[in-house]
């Protein structure tokens, strides 16, 4: 989008800042010459054209969405609350104007602030990550020394079972924590976060998703959930975390905070807001990750509708500089200044010794490790989904969900210390004491439970000696337990009312399961153990699972491969993530689109559905449609607004009888009645200054409710002129043009409302998003969901 | 396999040394190397001594000789003689305290000994007639025998974290090290005299012993003064306890654990239970779209497919 807009300008230099100038006052009902007259000159109309183009496509309606619950489990609905995204500039003819004032030099300095923007970005999401990183390190570790003092003593002199209960009482207390600030204060930072990104970038605006207040509870919630030992990461938070960073720098203001910085005005509308969160969520990965190209193309593959190549350039920019932002503050942290060598807050640690190599005689196990991954990826979908439409129907108050989150909570502690009691696996202390906190119990000294490596530490720190420990460190059983386990803790983990991310659950049993399959494979081929090393096959296992879950393809190979650090695993990773994704997709969705679609978001994916040509525009538009007139009662305005039942978001203007002249839209109609923009007033005031387009976005993005406008009796009967505001020249289709033909218009422009018209521009049907949204493959066919409101 | 290579590296020094005199080490060694495992026997008693073993190889290696100028001189050969008998002291009193490991505790002087000499060969200090050592001894060609003998035994000095027991001149060793043995021995002996018969009485009479001495060793452990000795035998001490005596903790509070972990298992089976029967479902209200044909329901839909 940015693209264009620059083109526009360029389009309009010359002359245009002496017509600027004349400040005519654009109040309706005055002689104001439509702002096609003033370009008259030879250029002008050449340049209308385009910008037609660039404004065209807002757009109407737009009823908002909200997903739907299911009657019968297996039938969504869309939400009639989500709200789509303008993702197109406002009122052509502000618009025009602003960008005739503006010089050149305006552009330029345009085009460095969003540079400087984007190195916030980075800036602010590498510290997000820098604080979560230490905070947990502290308070995880605080936790697990007092909880190892206290079972050293009681092994002594026995009463371990108040060491149990004392380690379920901490959990308790940092999820209690994390889980009332999710559940009373800000419910949407529940989970993951990628999720809602996700429909951001699609186009879905879902309400509070990028607030300040969201970020604090996503960050405070993830370090508390962490801290608490659930089986949750926190790499899928920082991804949220950056998206809300780039939400809040880019509009140079907080609403929340109500502080406006007077800066970046001009990137307050949805088009550049969405740019900019899309370079936050990559500088969100690539501070997880440490993983600069794995975050722009995270954004890519999320989010690439609307792409284009300056824009990728600037989302690298962003993610590289959180990357090495975190780096830096760690290494401060750390001790060590100045060695940027320890990027992303999951550290994957370095493979290079030899025994790491592989040969092509292994690709064939890594594919089926995949498909395994695959397999386990839809169990571990399937019963989470089950799970998330239980907790949707019955667990929904927050006191409830806030005691759902501590009962995992103990019982995650209960179970890790029951199996860390009853294991027998008892292995030496390494030379460089790789086990942060060594658990004794009752193995021989100068030994540690081997289990408790596992268990009793942060889920990543447990990855990374499953990736690394020495051959040997772990025995079958204890590996085999620790899957079965783990794996039912984080899938019932995962949707709870707490701020956590699935990733590292994921990498966790996938590594515990590969290394088993490693340590199996050097005890079947005792000829050559050579190259079954396990730290090898537990990397690939947890690749395969996370594919298994998440469904993620190209960015997760490049993330994966870019967290070791190792290129040549490129290919193994790559087809490790192919097979999974195909076996998993045989039996069920992947874990984020699951959630999407449980959330009920109006999402459009790529295509249309495939047997969907049969139908029509006419069968799919909503109709008949609200319209307006060009010149229009303030009352009758109102009222429709107010009309809680037909909560529309754009309505068609039309001039009698009903012919399409253009489209406005609820935010612009609150706009212009905020300020009383009527025909009448205007005659009686003409000095009164012009509604200019910064009217508008200090309106941004927050519109005030209809309701909170107050109109006299005296001015409903007035006229609003709402031919200076309106989109003149909205995006149309023929009555019969073909589902899959409109879906791609909306897929290709981001666009919300196309208007439906017959052979003589009569406004006949409205289609927006909800209703593309509502059409997808079941197992029956082509099936349609039912809109709901809640 | 580190003590064994070395053994042959002392055998090694032993044969070059004497011969430096007539030419470079690396020509040396090359016409030597067949006679060098046939020599092991006799060398390694006679390295001590040295001079009888220099004269019998001296024989063999005058070959030929350079010009003076070339030659090192009479100080250097010297001190190259000097290194090689105390590099010879040093290994065979490494070998023998290889297991249990006594390697700090037994050699450090001969250690300092080693590092004096070497530190003499590498200085830049003019011996007599203005000639250093340095170059010529250490670095004139691509071997650099003597740099490499002392790195290896250098680097397993450093291993075996020597430093931290010995005193900073390799005088003697530290004041803490000298108690942990004391208190080592203590409990030694509390396990020499209780071995016999049941070990419920050795595991009661020695705990305390046993336990000081662990106290000790974490203590030190965590002001990182320990060197391998200690950490050997502390290593030696608890396997002995652990596994011979059989002295561990016991698992024997089963009954309590199982009891609250299935207590905390119970918990979410009726949380999940009381808010499926007692909580209410939360519904949500369909809306009918606004179609220009009432062909908007999944039957139709089906129909048409049909």
């Amino acid at each position: 989008m940015a693209n264009i807009t620059k083109k526009v300008s360029w389009s309009s230099r010359g002359d245009d800042s002496g017509l600027a100038g004349e400040g005519t006052p654009l109040l309706n009902g005055t002689e104001i010459p439509k702002p096609s007259r003033q370009l008259s000159g030879s250029g002008s109309v050449f340049r209308i054209g385009r910008f037609s183009t660039v404004d065209l496509e807002d757009d109407i309606t737009s009823e908002e969405v909200k997903f739907e619950l299911p009657t019968s489990l297996l039938s969504f609905c869309l939400f009639l609350f989500y709200v789509f995204d303008e993702i197109k500039c406002i009122h052509l003819s502000l618009f025009l104007e602003e960008e005739r004032r503006m010089s050149h030099m305006g552009f330029r300095c345009l085009e460095i602030s969003r540079w400087v923007i984007c190195g916030l970005i980075g800036i602010l999401t590498g510290l997000i990550a820098c604080f979560i990183d230490i905070m947990v390190e502290k308070l995880a570790g605080c936790k697990y020394q007092v909880i190892k003092e206290n079972i050293e003593k009681f092994t002594e002199v026995g009463g371990l079972s108040i060491s149990l209960i004392l380690w379920a009482v901490l959990n308790c207390a940092f999820v209690l924590v994390g889980g009332i600030m999710v559940a009373y204060i800000e419910p949407i930072a529940a989970g993951s976060g990628i999720p809602q990104i996700k429909c951001y970038l699609n186009g879905v605006k879902i309400p509070r998703v990028v607030r300040l207040k969201t970020l604090l509870v996503k960050v405070l919630g993830v370090i508390c959930s962490v801290a608490g030992g659930l089986a949750v990461g926190k790499e899928g938070p920082m991804i949220h975390s950056g998206a809300v960073v780039a939400a809040g720098v880019s509009q140079g203001r907080s609403t929340s905070l109500k502080r406006d910085f007077k800066m970046f005005e001009y990137f307050r509308r949805d088009t550049e807001k969405r740019d900019f969160v899309s370079a936050g969520a990559a500088a969100g990965v690539s501070a997880a990750f440490g993983a600069p190209v794995g975050g722009v193309l995270f954004s890519l593959e999320e989010g690439a509708s609307f792409w284009n190549q300056m824009l990728t350039w600037r989302i690298f920019f962003a993610s590289m500089i959180s990357t090495f932002t975190l780096n830096f503050f760690l290494s401060i942290y750390h001790g060590k200044p100045g060695d940027l060598s320890n990027p992303g807050l999951i550290n994957f640690g370095r493979f290079e010794s030899d025994s790491v190599a592989y040969y092509y005689y292994e690709l064939p196990l890594f594919m089926g490790m995949g498909a395994i991954g695959g397999l386990l990826g839809a169990l571990f979908n399937s019963i989470n989904y089950w799970l998330t439409i239980f907790r949707i129907r019955y667990v929904h108050r927050p006191c409830l969900q806030v005691m759902e989150a501590l009962l995992v909570a103990a019982v995650t502690a209960t179970v890790s210390f029951t199996m860390i009691y009853f294991s027998n696996d008892c292995q030496p202390l390494g030379p460089e004491h790789n086990e942060e906190y060594p658990l004794q119990l009752f193995c021989a000294d100068g030994e540690y439970n081997s289990m408790a490596t596992a268990f009793f530490n942060t889920p990543e720190r447990s990855v990374r000696s499953l990736f690394h420990n020495q051959p040997g460190s772990y025995n079958p059983l204890t590996l085999g337990l620790f899957t079965l386990t783990y794996f039912f803790l984080a899938c019932w983990t995962y949707g709870l009312a707490v701020s956590a991310g699935v990733f590292i659950p994921s990498l966790l049993i996938g590594a515990a399961w590969g290394r088993l399959c490693g340590i199996l494979l050097a005890s079947f081929t005792p000829t050559s153990p050579i190259w079954a090393d396990p730290g090898k096959y537990a990397l690939i296992g947890a690749a395969a699972q996370l594919g298994g879950i998440v469904r993620m393809t190209l960015s997760l190979t490049v993330i994966m491969v870019e967290a070791t650090g190792n290129v040549t695993y490129g290919l193994p990773i790559m087809l490790v993530l192919m097979t999974a994704k195909i076996v998993g997709d045989y039996f069920q969705e992947g874990l984020y689109d699951i959630h999407i679609k449980l959330q009920s978001v109006p999402f459009l994916h790529w295509e249309a559905p495939a047997t969907s040509h049969w139908l029509t525009a006419r069968e799919v538009m909503s109709s008949p449609v609200t319209c307006f007139n060009r010149i229009e009662k303030v009352g009758t305005i109102v009222d429709v607004l107010s009309n809680t039942s037909t909560n529309h978001n754009g309505f068609p203007v039309v001039v009698q009888p009903a012919k399409l002249c253009g489209l406005i839209l609820r935010s612009q109609l609150i706009v212009l009645l905020k300020h009383k923009v009527f025909v009448e007033l205007a005659r009686s005031r003409l000095s009164q200054r012009k509604l200019q387009l910064k009217d508008f976005r200090d309106a941004y993005p927050r519109f005030p409710p209809i309701q909170s406008i107050h109109v006299s009796q005296d001015e409903r009967e007035c006229m609003m002129d709402l031919t200076e505001f309106m989109n003149a020249t909205p995006y149309t289709v023929p009555q019969d043009t073909s589902l899959p033909r409109v879906f791609k218009l909306f897929r290709a422009l981001g666009l919300r409302h196309l208007v439906v018209v017959d052979d003589e521009n009569r406004v006949i049907g409205l289609v927006t998003r909800k209703d593309l949204a509502r059409y997808h493959l079941g197992k029956h066919g082509l099936e349609e969901l039912q809109l709901a409101q809640t | 396999m580190l003590p064994y290579n070395l053994y042959l590296f002392f055998v090694f020094v032993a044969i070059c040394v004497p011969s430096l005199k007539c030419g470079d080490v690396v020509h040396l060694s090359a016409s030597e190397s067949a006679d060098k495992l046939e020599a092991v026997p006799s060398l390694s008693t006679a390295a001590i001594v040295s001079k009888p073993a220099v004269d019998t190889v001296f024989s063999f290696s005058l070959l030929s000789s350079f010009p003076d100028d070339l030659e090192v001189s009479d100080y250097c050969s010297d001190l190259l003689h000097i290194f090689g008998q105390r590099y010879v002291a040093y290994v065979n009193c490494l070998v023998p305290a290889a297991r249990p490991v006594k390697v700090c505790q037994s050699c450090y002087s001969t250690y300092g000994n080693l590092v004096e000499i070497y530190n003499n060969i590498s200085s830049d200090q003019m011996g007599p007639g203005n000639v250093t050592c340095r170059d010529s001894l250490l670095r004139s060609d691509r071997l650099m025998l003597v740099y490499q003998l002392y790195s290896n035994l250098e680097s397993l000095w450093e291993d075996s974290n020597c430093a931290k027991c010995v005193t900073e001149h390799l005088e003697s060793l530290t004041n803490d090290t000298l108690y942990f043995m004391a208190t080592l021995n203590q409990t030694l002996t509390c396990f020499e005299k209780y071995q016999q018969g049941n070990h419920t009485e050795l595991c009661k009479n020695c705990k305390s012993a046993y336990g000081t001495l662990n106290v000790l060793y974490s203590q030190m452990e965590k002001n990182s003064t320990l060197c391998i000795d200690i950490e050997d035998a502390m290593n030696m001490t608890r396997r002995l306890w652990s596994k011979n005596f059989n002295c561990s903790f016991p698992r024997e509070e089963n009954v309590p654990v199982i009891a609250v972990s299935s207590f905390m298992l119970f918990l979410p089976i009726i949380f999940y239970l009381s808010s499926f029967l007692h909580s209410e479902q939360k519904k949500r209200k369909l809306i009918h779209p606004r179609r220009a044909k009432s062909n908007t329901s999944l039957m139709n839909i089906q129909d048409k497919l049909s």
